[in-house]
């Protein structure tokens, strides 16, 4: 069960799920970041024996957002891929064919090196740099959203987490939604990625992911 | 075989009576159990002759072997494997055994192999391997990952394991058991009828385990094998540092600057004195101080440690050699290796934390036989002088510490196995039976064998649709890695001593000062100042993971603080120290140290309690940080972080309350926003040994701490690669940390054998379980005081303000978070 926190932004409403993924509802839209498939494959094809679950659980949660929420498009703001193609991206796409009726658009990411026509035999539509829809911009990395557009924009590449410390001299870190005046990052929707602490400033708000909850800080 | 009728006796003897020396005894037993083809340990201190006793005894066997042709003989092939866990020593040693060899005008060559040994001469070595090859475990293990190594160990006779003592109960000691079960398998498999079977040989400092010692290294010889004791009696004279008025010497502290002063005349009277400091950190500290405060010392002062570049500390070494340095601050850097004849004075600052470590850093001192060794003991806060005390008198009662074999290192053989399989490739059930052979994995269960094989070969589970996992791959029964990269990345990591990443430091305008750790330069920025190597250093910028630095003038600066170096206090001094308190304020208290402490002692007492050896002190306090709860039971600072986790568990079980854990050597501290409800009703079954397993497993800082122990495993497995020092070579894409691998693994595969091993590794070093055990049994039997002071006191203040610290907590995670929240908020 996932039991997600609403967030408006400029007239628009936003479920932020504890399994790190946001729907917008305005835009019928599921926004993900930092899925990186392939990672699993990729390192096991090294020799390093990661468990290849964490590719599945993964595809199985956003299976289940998609099916909760029947959205009409899915944006990826970036590293929907690791690396490489390998075996993985083959059930992928025999995962992504199990949802004709959702629209994939991936704004690509610096780990989305895949040829151009991979996504398309893929079913996914690609966008360079900023892809802007019902008034919102979507792009990877937040250092190219400020500078260059006027539109709230979502974005990823970070894996923001958030530190927290308490009497006794306890610190606790999880991942976070980021919500900033100009933009926010969303945390990376994979399992095998790791955080880098963010600093919130006065009128951000962040939003920790712990377990099952998601908790504004 | 008499020996002393021998060809090879006589000549050696010859050319040490030319000489005019003579063999010491153990020597010469030593000589005669080669001779007749036995194996064993030899137990000898430095600096006397140790190193000839196996070395003379492999020259005497070849002597007798080839009597008419011995000068002549040459291109033997390899005769002695000289496995030395220290680089820095092969030089010295190799320097010394080619010049026996070039006096006894034989035709021996001496070669050494490790990370300093450059491409070229490999190949030499290679085409005509020398007699004597002076190797590291690390090198060792390269040498089985080149084709062809049968070859090489076909004539081998005698492998020597130097210092094993240092060795045995650290995963290179794991690393040299699986080399040599594989040689003395390989080789026993090729020895030809009529020749002289291989003999092992270690020499270890004394230790309180040396049978053990013997054991574990001998197991893949299937011998019991021999003891040779040298039994060179050595006197020492201990010293301490006392503070002229100990009311005024702080109370906490970990680097005793404040009696700096109080050296200077020492290293004056003194030929050459040896610092040893605790950490890095500390020494570059002292180092700056000892110039500020004398500077007549500059230029005859030298700061040597790990971090230093290493040609800086070869300078030194050659410096205190050849008496150009009046002192050396130094860390556990010098602890080993060669003698250096002009020391005469060594003082230890702060606790050396073990018995055998002081007598081995005393023992630095005054080498030749017959002299005393003088070692100076310098307090960091004042508590601490009762270690002195305590030293003293377990030098007295020879309660010398013991090393505990590793068992069962699963990451060590996942990286032998691949090892094996870049090179020769191996038949399983063939090694299987040599590992069993090893005392590491000699319970070692077939399933956990089969284990590691699926690990190395189908990535932990039967291969499954879109998996490429590949690795080691079986051709006709054989187990090889055949993917060139692979083998090249498993070569690049062979190895078990797993350090932070470190980055290089160069002046921006050309010049190497040594190497960082990556997590320290991390968190400044330009412009900041820290110390290295003894110099005020401006960052400039990271580039291409090097850290560009300028000269700074800034009279603050900040000290790199190294993880490394932290040892617990051992079992041996604890029990010590608890002893020493019992007279603390007796008559019977005549050690200088202990007259010393008597104010503090009568402080102590008065707002709390001095416990006697069969007592445990528990303290109350309230402060404005909230409740704390002090215990001193002095077992170290592992076995504190864990019954302080253990006791949080059962505590929070009364009552949902979160801790912060701290500990230090001697106690740990649990602080909490409401009090903590301990008291003469429920101490005893706080404090019982029963169901302890089971307390542990359920108190949450076991994940916290596999996650740690985790770190190390992954590198020397092969999950995480890093390269060398300042060197990284990332592999497109395959960046991970181990951190992140344990929540992966500890999610999708929590029965995963490494992850086991990690919990294991947990459960015996970090925990120290049977040590924990053992104290708990303790407290039971003795009785446990419980007071409620005032305000601070002596024993609680070192805890309270410089120790490490851990949470634990009984709350659901999401109130926790809730509820730090609202504190921020108040």
């Amino acid at each position: 069960m996932f039991l997600p926190v609403s967030h408006h932004i400029r007239n628009n409403t936003f479920w932020l799920s504890s399994e790190r993924c946001i729907y917008w509802e305005q835009g019928e839209a599921l926004i993900v970041s930092d899925l990186h498939i392939g990672k699993t494959g990729h390192f096991r094809k090294a020799g390093i024996a990661v468990p290849q679950a964490v590719l599945k659980h993964d595809l199985q949660r956003l299976f289940n957002h998609i099916q909760h929420y029947r959205p009409k498009e899915l944006i990826i703001v970036g590293d929907l891929f690791h690396s490489r193609e390998n075996l993985e991206m083959d059930l992928f796409i025999r995962w992504r064919n199990d949802l004709p009726g959702v629209q994939f658009t991936l704004v690509k990411g610096n780990h989305d090196i895949l040829p151009e026509s991979w996504y398309g035999n893929a079913g996914i539509s690609t966008v360079s740099g900023i892809h802007t829809t019902g008034g919102l911009a979507f792009t990877h990395d937040p250092v190219d959203s400020v500078t260059t557009s006027s539109h709230y924009t979502f974005t990823g590449h970070l894996h923001p987490g958030v530190r927290i410390s308490g009497m006794g001299r306890q610190t606790l870190s999880f991942p976070c939604y980021y919500f900033g005046e100009q933009y926010a990052v969303l945390p990376a929707f994979s399992q095998f990625t790791g955080l880098a602490h963010i600093e919130a400033r006065p009128n951000d708000k962040l939003f920790a992911i712990v377990n099952q909850s998601v908790i504004a800080m | 075989m008499k020996l002393q009728q021998t060809k090879g006796y006589q000549v050696i003897n010859d050319w040490l009576n030319a000489k005019g020396y003579r063999p010491f005894t153990f020597q010469e037993q030593t000589w005669q159990h080669i001779a007749n083809g036995e194996s064993g340990l030899v137990n000898a201190p430095t600096g006397f002759g140790k190193t000839f006793s196996v070395f003379l005894g492999a020259l005497i066997q070849f002597i007798n072997e080839h009597p008419g042709n011995y000068t002549t003989k040459g291109k033997n092939g390899m005769q002695l494997l000289w496995i030395s866990p220290l680089r820095a020593l092969a030089k010295d040693i190799g320097r010394a055994m080619q010049e026996v060899i070039a006096e006894l005008g034989m035709s021996w060559q001496v070669g050494i192999r490790n990370g300093d040994t450059d491409m070229a001469e490999r190949q030499r070595q290679k085409r005509n391997m020398p007699e004597v090859l002076i190797i590291t475990p690390e090198s060792l293990h390269l040498l089985l990952a080149q084709k062809g190594y049968p070859e090489v160990l076909e004539k081998l006779r005698i492998i020597a394991v130097d210092e094993w003592h240092e060795l045995l109960g650290s995963k290179r000691g794991v690393q040299v058991e699986l080399a040599l079960t594989r040689i003395i398998h390989v080789q026993r498999r090729m020895l030809q009828p009529g020749q002289q079977p291989l003999r092992l040989w270690g020499i270890s400092a004394t230790i309180g385990n040396l049978d053990q010692a013997r054991e574990v290294l001998l197991a893949p010889m299937q011998q019991k094998g021999i003891i040779v004791k040298a039994d060179l009696d050595k006197k020492i004279h201990i010293e301490s540092v006392l503070p002229d008025e100990i009311e005024k010497y702080p109370w906490a502290g970990h680097l005793g600057i404040k009696l700096a002063h109080k050296i200077v005349p020492i290293i004056e009277q003194s030929n050459t004195t040896l610092i040893f400091i605790n950490t890095r950190g500390m020494s570059e500290m002292w180092y700056q101080t000892l110039l500020n405060i004398a500077p007549q010392l500059a230029g005859a002062i030298a700061l040597h440690h790990g971090s230093i570049e290493q040609e800086l500390r070869i300078w030194v070494e050659e410096a205190l050699h050849t008496q150009k340095l009046k002192a050396v601050v130094c860390t556990a850097s010098l602890d080993l290796g060669v003698d250096f004849r002009p020391v005469d004075t060594v003082i230890q600052v702060g606790s050396p934390k073990g018995v055998a470590r002081f007598l081995q850093r005393a023992g630095r001192s005054g080498h030749q036989p017959g002299e005393i060794s003088t070692i100076y003991f310098l307090p960091t806060h004042s508590l601490e002088l009762v270690e002195a005390a305590a030293l003293k008198q377990a030098i007295k009662e020879k309660l010398i510490e013991s090393r505990d074999p590793m068992l069962l290192c699963f990451d060590v053989l996942t990286q032998f196995l691949c090892t094996l399989a870049v090179s020769e490739g191996f038949s399983p059930d063939e090694v299987y039976k040599e590992v069993k052979a090893t005392y590491c994995f000699a319970d070692m269960q077939e399933e956990e064998w089969r284990e590691v094989l699926q690990h190395i070969t189908t990535g932990g589970t039967a291969l499954q649709q879109y998996d490429e996992y590949r690795k080691v791959e079986a051709y006709d029964g054989r187990y090889y890695i055949r993917n060139r990269r692979i083998a090249m990345r498993h070569r690049m990591h062979i190895g078990t001593i797993v350090s932070d990443a470190m980055l290089k430091v160069k002046f921006a305008s050309g010049g190497f000062i040594g190497v960082i750790e990556e997590y320290f330069i991390s968190r400044l920025s330009p412009g900041d100042t820290f110390t290295l190597a003894g110099r005020n250093l401006e960052l400039i910028a990271i580039k291409d993971m090097t850290v560009l630095v300028k000269k700074s003038n800034a009279t603050k600066s900040i000290v790199p603080s190294w993880n490394g170096g932290r040892m617990p206090l051992s079992a041996n001094l604890g029990l010590m120290l608890r002893q020493t308190f019992n007279h603390a304020l007796t008559k019977k208290a005549k050690e200088p140290e202990l007259a010393a402490l008597k104010p503090l002692f009568e402080l102590q007492e008065q707002l709390s309690h001095i416990p006697k050896s069969n007592e445990l002190l528990v303290e109350h306090i309230e402060t404005k940080d909230g409740y704390h709860l002090f215990v001193y039971p002095f077992e170290g600072r592992l076995v504190h972080e864990a019954m302080g986790t253990l006791l949080a568990y059962r505590i929070s079980r009364l009552t949902p309350i979160t801790f912060s854990i701290a500990m230090n050597d001697y106690g740990f501290e649990l602080l909490s926003d409401q009090p903590i409800p301990v008291d003469d009703t429920n101490v005893y079954e706080i404090f019982t040994p029963d169901n302890l397993l089971n307390d542990i497993h359920k108190s949450v800082n076991a994940v916290e701490m596999a996650k740690r122990k985790f770190r190390d495993i992954s590198v020397i497995a092969g999950l995480v690669f890093q390269g060398y020092p300042g060197e990284h070579k990332k592999a497109r894409h395959l960046q991970s940390s181990a951190s992140l691998l344990f929540k992966v693994f500890a999610e999708y595969d929590p029965k995963n054998i490494l992850i086991r091993q990690a919990f294991q590794e947990v459960l015996d070093q970090q925990m120290e379980e049977v040590r924990l055990r053992n104290a708990l049994q303790r407290i039971q039997e003795g009785k446990i005081v419980i007071t409620v002071p005032e305000r601070l006191t002596p024993f609680c203040f070192p805890i309270k303000v410089d120790s490490l610290r851990e949470n634990l907590s009984s709350e659901k995670l999401e109130d926790r978070v809730r509820r730090m929240q609202q504190q921020l908020e108040k």
